[in-house]
């Protein structure tokens, strides 16, 4: 199945629209829920909301048909192989939880909807498109199409001094990252002359065998192609949150809407990861640099930092962010071991982290709607006898996270730490078992929380109706639910029966290894 | 394309400088266009130097998307004056641990 060869005998323009189907389906929906603006009666919150729905569900549809392909569009820009199956398939996903849990969101808030809707389409494609770009322009302009969707969404509530302020700091974070990826770029592009990454992985194969130091303008080749691809790092590692570049993530997570941050928190930071794995098995292997070392001193403080901050904060999207920020580092130890079973490790752990990160989310929106209960950890206190099933599926997320047996998480960890002992990271296996020790230990203080009786004295205020104490008013909306339901059944899958996941993984780290 | 890559860096760094210093919103956005067409003077000097299209190609590139992110930055700056009254940046304070 993975060695299809290249589609010979279709022209160039039908080659390059193949590989780029799933993203257009995507787009001509976003572009049709943007005209349901222009008809009031149309409108309606409902309307654009099963119109994402759909269009999500039709690019599913496009990627499994195309499975099988191996497809190189648009010149080698753009590849569509199994790794990008895999990949496309976790961010449509990621994108239809966050549809999924913005139905009541922004009934709540009162904002137009449509506008809403076609941005999280917009930036799904931009995810698809970075995940499938195989040259530095496609590189910079999908993490930047992905970036001003996100930029927008963040501060989309409008009126909230706290989405704003979140918009702010998100968009002067990463438009400072943007442009030191696109200065490492530039170093990249004046050491090697392509902009294509197979081209600059085959010109460095070439200087690396000849081990010739050729010189380009009078500085060696070397000094260039280290400082651009650290640049380069620098400008990833602010979207995947890692550690010295981390900052803008619990400000813009915290501030905005919910079921954005999931889709900050899931879609972007795998999609990030994705194109990070793949510049990394081409580029960053060569012996220019010892990158592993830099990788390593980022995962090691990225666990520590995002465990101690989290185990700090009191408000629960601040937990989950640092949390993130943690597990990010945790994800990184499997690109650093490397290898086949590195790179599918990583791939089941970011399939892994989705689901979870996805059902905590969806927990979180559920109980901010219902305007009973804060974003405050210690409101919630008791709700494990009032919603047991929401709170039993809380635990079960949560734990995961932790590594707990049995769940994804478990598995994650596994695969990931053990292609690094392979390699012989053993002090780095050693620091991020501890720190998960230590991680336990916050996740379970909020499951205690939950189950503890709620001593507070009429902590609960009335809210604007008058409705019963913590009793939520009305049904819990469905599309939560079902959010809630798939990463559940999703996660303990994982956790039970790797087997499956893992070959799927394995398949699409196959492809990705041969170039 | 040596020196003219001395120049961008040094016209980037200053673009850096300036994001982490400065107070005022808009001359933080200022300085984050100064950092992009820091790296499109360097793109423009390695094609030319290289006799490639390429990067000429990536500029006019970069040069959309520093237009699409002025547009969005310049939105946030509105939002923001609206809603505090300023731009300066140290009256961002309100998310806390």
């Amino acid at each position: 199945m993975h060695n299809m060869p290249l589609i010979y005998g279709m022209n160039f323009l039908e080659k390059s629209m193949l590989s780029i189907i799933p993203e257009t389906v995507i787009i001509i929906f976003a572009f049709m829920v943007l005209f349901l603006a222009f008809f009031e009666k149309l409108a309606k919150r409902k309307n654009s909301y099963y119109l994402s729905l759909i269009g999500i569900g039709f690019s599913i549809l496009y990627v499994l048909m195309l499975s099988d392909r191996n497809i190189y569009g648009f010149y080698g820009s753009v590849v569509f192989n199994g790794f990008e199956v895999f990949l496309f398939i976790a961010i449509l996903f990621s994108g239809m939880f966050t549809v999924l849990m913005s139905k009541d969101y922004m009934e709540n808030s009162g904002m137009p909807a449509p506008e809403y809707y076609s941005l999280i389409l917009f930036g799904l494609s931009a995810m698809m498109f970075l995940v499938s770009s195989n040259n530095l322009i496609m590189v910079f302009l999908s993490i930047e199409f992905m970036s001003i969707c996100a930029y927008i969404l963040t501060g989309y509530i409008k009126g909230d001094t706290r989405s704003t302020e979140a918009a702010l700091k998100y968009f002067i974070l990463g438009a400072f990252a943007s442009a030191f990826l696109l200065f490492g770029a530039v170093f990249i592009y004046a050491a090697t002359g392509h902009l294509n990454l197979y081209a600059i992985h085959s010109f460095l194969e070439n200087i690396s065998y000849a081990g010739s130091n050729k010189a380009v303008g009078g500085i060696g080749i070397k000094i260039y192609i280290s400082a651009g691809l650290v640049m380069f790092l620098v400008g990833l590692a602010f979207k995947m949150s890692l550690f010295p570049f981390h900052s803008w993530t619990p400000d813009a997570y915290d501030g905005a809407p919910t079921p954005i941050t999931n889709f900050m928190a899931t879609g972007i930071k795998l999609a990030a990861f994705a194109i990070f794995l793949r510049i990394y098995s081409l580029i960053y292997n060569f012996n220019i640099m010892n990158f592993n070392d830099i990788l390593w001193l980022l995962a090691v403080f990225s666990m520590t930092f995002g465990n101690i901050a989290a185990l700090l904060s009191s408000n629960i999207k601040r937990l989950l962010a640092y949390s993130s920020i943690a597990q990010a580092g945790y994800i990184l130890i499997g690109i650093i071991g490397g290898g086949f079973y590195g790179y599918s490790g990583t791939l089941f752990y970011l399939l892994a982290y989705i689901f979870m990160t996805a059902g905590a989310f969806a927990v979180v929106v559920i109980f901010e709607n219902s305007d009973i209960i804060s974003l405050d950890i210690k409101r919630y206190a008791g709700i494990g006898y009032k919603y047991p099933f929401i709170a039993a599926a809380m635990s079960f997320f949560l734990l995961s996270f932790a590594g707990i047996p049995l769940t994804s998480g478990f598995m994650g960890k596994f695969y990931v730490f053990s292609s690094a002992v392979k390699s012989g990271y053993n002090w780095l296996v050693l620091i991020a078992l501890l720190n998960s020790a230590f991680a336990a230990f916050y996740y379970i203080k909020i499951i205690v929380k939950m189950y503890m009786p709620d001593k507070e004295p009429a902590s609960p205020p009335l809210n604007s109706s008058g409705d019963n104490l913590g009793i939520i008013s009305g049904a819990i909306d469905d599309g939560l639910m079902l959010t809630i339901i798939i990463c559940l059944i999703l996660t303990l899958l994982m956790g039970v029966f790797p087997q499956i996941f893992i070959n799927f993984a394995n398949n699409s780290a196959d492809l990705l290894w041969r170039i | 394309m040596n020196n003219y890559l001395i120049v961008a860096s040094i016209i980037f760094c200053i673009g850096a400088l300036g994001v982490i210093v400065r107070k005022n919103l808009i001359v933080v956005f200022m300085s984050l266009e100064l950092m992009f067409n820091a790296a499109n003077l360097g793109f423009v000097a390695v094609s030319n130097r290289l006799n490639l299209i390429s990067g000429d190609i990536f500029v006019i590139f970069v040069i959309v998307v520093a237009a699409a992110e002025a547009a969005i930055a310049l939105g946030i700056a509105i939002a923001f004056y609206r809603e505090k009254g300023t731009v300066d940046i140290d009256k961002a304070n309100e998310l806390k641990n």
